[in-house]
């Protein structure tokens, strides 16, 4: 399987959508592609029992885009997508899905969304090619139509190999595919994946980047939610940030973006030189520590890190490699985790702040 | 969203397919088909044995004991095979990925319902040779195959309604088999066992008067003397006050319904005549007065009064089987919908512990 493969499949973007929508079968109105809508969410709240799982979430996923949803295990994500894709509802706030009220009209915002869950279930004495069908069929399609969908599918995700087999004998990255095609089905103009590229393999990872970032081309609105920063690093275009089941604040983000980060410096020739000018330019010791052939020098911002640069250069300092050491994901998450207040972090509850077990509360 | 009709027969398809259609159902079928063969085999020795060739001969027998075969395994099977139907899904992660598409939690707990009753009609499918060779052995009254079968697949059709419905009220699977088989067993045996006690805490004094003949006044002429009467008092169960729990009872139900055939003499011709007979006449209270004029009977040549004939307790007592069929139907109906009220999206309300996906 190769990343390229994924890729030809979804370019040349907006015309595989159209012959999907050309191809709808009378019992689906066709989903636009280019939904205007995306997602709006403000003040959402849902609590179970004592457990506050969503305390207050706010932000926008707007179409064309790729939206991260990034924050601890526990932090209400999973609850999030659940709302998002008409299974639960909220105790307070309001959502908005490709224009749809998830709770006053689920069969709308059904219709619009594809939900990629992260729990991989599947019909286990079903074949592949069956599971997609079956699923074609409950979202309304022909027995025909259903038929065309599951094998344009499982090329899609590439599973051609095992489309026979029975899912129980699946991995759990195929698994994981299967569970993406099925989230496409219907060709939704809003896709909610809950931890995608968990089992997936590198080359499998990238196959899914790129077709996550061509269906976001066409005009969807995609929310993934992950852990994995580096990945999402790559994938989203906006990202959200939750903890303790709420959103963080844009001030509290701009003030996690200025704050110091490690960049890795590498030089060719002289090894002395470096030391050298970064003392010359009075940068603390302290914020210099070396790894491998690398330093690692903390630097707080993009201007003072082009400063740093122009200084080593100016100094006659041959830098070979001059990046940041850590994602802008990454830094941000981990500055969160850092500075948020004890007090913030301990609700009503007590419920503890990161444990995976009890806090993922869906 | 989906038309309702073919929502549900997607469903119906999908279950049939994903978690019926096994190699342990087909085991099970084979199984049940040799036991009623054995059956079958044995009854039709046992009354070629004994001559019996009356009017009706041995088929009303054999039919109604295949017939109550086939409620015996359906009550014993299905619990198993759907109790598990809707929390079973949520546990495997696949009743959410469902729940987003464009059926309704109706058309699911329904499809599921329908494809638990199916498999429950396939006991009663491979149970069809049988039935008609015991039409081969004799006639049948045609009331008694038409009713029987239909109170048979209604009885299915509730007991597989029962098992959906609890297992989309109940979160864990093993729990939600277990009250399915607790309810089964409630109404086919619990109800026997409320009868019994019943009747026997609640009792009344009856009182019997013998008067006998006098043995010592016997001579040649036949002209004979009565001795004093003798009066005994006893407590009697009141069975005709709690006779309606047996009303309850599925199998009392199936026998009422389909019974009502005698042969000359006024006995039953088939299972559902005995049983039905057996709970007909526990509706008869006890007299609280019984006198066995033994020397009356002798000096008046009468003989003693005869003892009603089961023919003549069927007609003087009430049926009672569409009380108890309503009672299971409603029971029924009200386990489903409560069902998919406790599964219906997006959910506000969840029960302690339980996810929605």
């Amino acid at each position: 399987m190769t990343p390229s493969r994924y890729a030809s499949i979804v370019s040349p973007p907006g015309e595989r959508a159209l012959e999907v929508q050309m191809t709808q079968t009378p019992y689906v109105t066709a989903p636009s592609p280019s939904g205007r809508d995306g997602i709006v969410v403000t003040g959402l709240r849902r609590s179970f029992g004592d457990v506050h799982a969503v305390r207050d979430m706010t932000f926008t996923a707007r179409p064309g885009r790729v939206t991260a949803l990034i924050g601890p295990n526990g932090a209400g994500k999973t609850t999030l997508l659940l709302m998002l894709a008409t299974l639960l509802a909220p105790d307070a706030g309001t959502l908005s899905v490709a224009g749809h009220d998830p709770v006053t009209s689920p069969g709308a915002v059904r219709r619009a969304t594809g939900w990629m869950p992260d729990v991989l279930g599947s019909w286990n004495a079903l074949s592949v090619r069956r599971a997609i069908e079956t699923t074609a069929l409950l979202y309304g399609m022909t027995a025909e139509r259903a038929r065309e969908r599951a094998e344009e599918l499982i090329t899609l995700v590439s599973l051609e190999d095992i489309a026979s087999a029975q899912t129980r004998s699946l991995s759990r990255g195929q698994k994981q595919r299967l569970s993406l095609a099925r989230a496409l089905v219907h060709d939704p103009s809003v896709l909610l994946l809950d931890e995608p590229a968990s089992g997936l393999d590198p080359a499998a990872r990238v196959a899914l980047r790129e077709l996550v970032r061509g269906l976001a081309r066409d005009g969807r609105t995609v929310l993934v939610s992950s852990h994995v920063l580096a990945e999402l690093e790559e994938l989203a275009d906006d990202a959200v940030f939750v903890e303790q089941g709420s959103t963080v604040s844009a001030e509290r983000l701009a003030r996690a973006a200025s704050s110091a980060r490690p960049w890795r410096i590498r030089t060719t020739g002289s090894p002395e030189l470096l030391p050298q000018a970064l003392a010359d330019l009075q940068v603390p010791a302290a914020a210099v520590s070396t790894v491998g052939d690398s330093l690692l020098v903390a630097v707080s911002g993009e201007d003072s890190a082009a400063d740093l640069l122009a200084g080593l250069v100016h100094r006659g300092v041959r830098v070979s490699t001059f990046a940041p050491a850590v994602g802008d994901f990454e830094r941000t998450f981990l500055d969160l985790d850092r500075h948020s207040d004890p007090a913030e972090r301990s609700g009503p509850g007590g419920d503890g702040p990161l444990d995976p077990h009890t806090g993922d509360v869906r | 969203m989906i038309p309702f009709t073919r929502g549900v027969h997607i469903i119906v398809r999908l279950e049939l397919a994903q978690r019926v259609r096994g190699v342990a159902v087909y085991v099970l079928l084979g199984l049940f088909t040799i036991l009623v063969a054995a059956v079958t085999l044995l009854l039709w020795a046992t009354s070629s044995n004994t001559g019996m060739n009356g009017t009706t001969g041995s088929s009303g027998w054999l039919f109604s004991t295949i017939v109550y075969f086939v409620l015996l395994l359906g009550t014993l099977l299905v619990p198993a095979l759907g109790g598990a139907a809707v929390n079973g899904d949520r546990d495997a992660g696949t009743l959410a990925t469902t729940q987003v598409t464009l059926v309704s939690t109706t058309q699911i707990v329904i499809g599921k319902f329908l494809a638990s009753w199916i498999t429950s009609l396939a006991f009663l499918v491979v149970s069809l040779p049988f039935l008609l060779f015991s039409f081969t052995l004799g006639e049948l009254p045609v009331r008694t195959v038409v009713v029987s079968l239909l109170v048979l697949v209604i009885e299915l059709a509730v007991v597989s309604a029962v098992a959906v419905g609890l297992s989309a009220i109940v979160g864990r699977p093993l729990f939600s088999v277990a009250s399915t088989y607790l309810v089964v067993a409630a109404l086919s045996i619990g109800t026997l066992i409320a009868f019994g006690l019943g009747g026997l805490a609640v009792q009344t004094e009856q009182r019997t008067t013998f008067i006998n003949v006098d043995a010592s006044s016997y001579d040649d002429e036949g002209a004979v003397e009565c001795l004093p009467p003798e009066v005994y008092t006893s407590q009697v169960p009141r069975f005709d006050l709690v006779w309606g729990f047996l009303a309850a009872n599925p199998y009392v139900v199936l026998a009422d319904a389909s019974a009502g055939e005698f042969d000359g003499s006024g006995y039953p011709v088939d299972l559902f005549g005995s049983f039905a007979l057996g709970a007909r006449a526990a509706q008869i209270p006890p007299e609280a007065e019984t006198i066995y004029d033994e020397c009356g009977a002798l000096q008046s040549g009468r003989g003693y009064e005869d003892s009603p004939t089961p023919e003549e307790i069927w007609n003087s007592t009430t049926p009672s089987w569409f009380v108890g069929l309503a009672a299971h139907v409603l029971l029924a109906a009200a386990l489903l919908f409560w069902g998919i009220r406790r599964t219906i999206t997006p959910a506000r309300r969840l029960p302690r512990g339980q996810r929605v996906a």
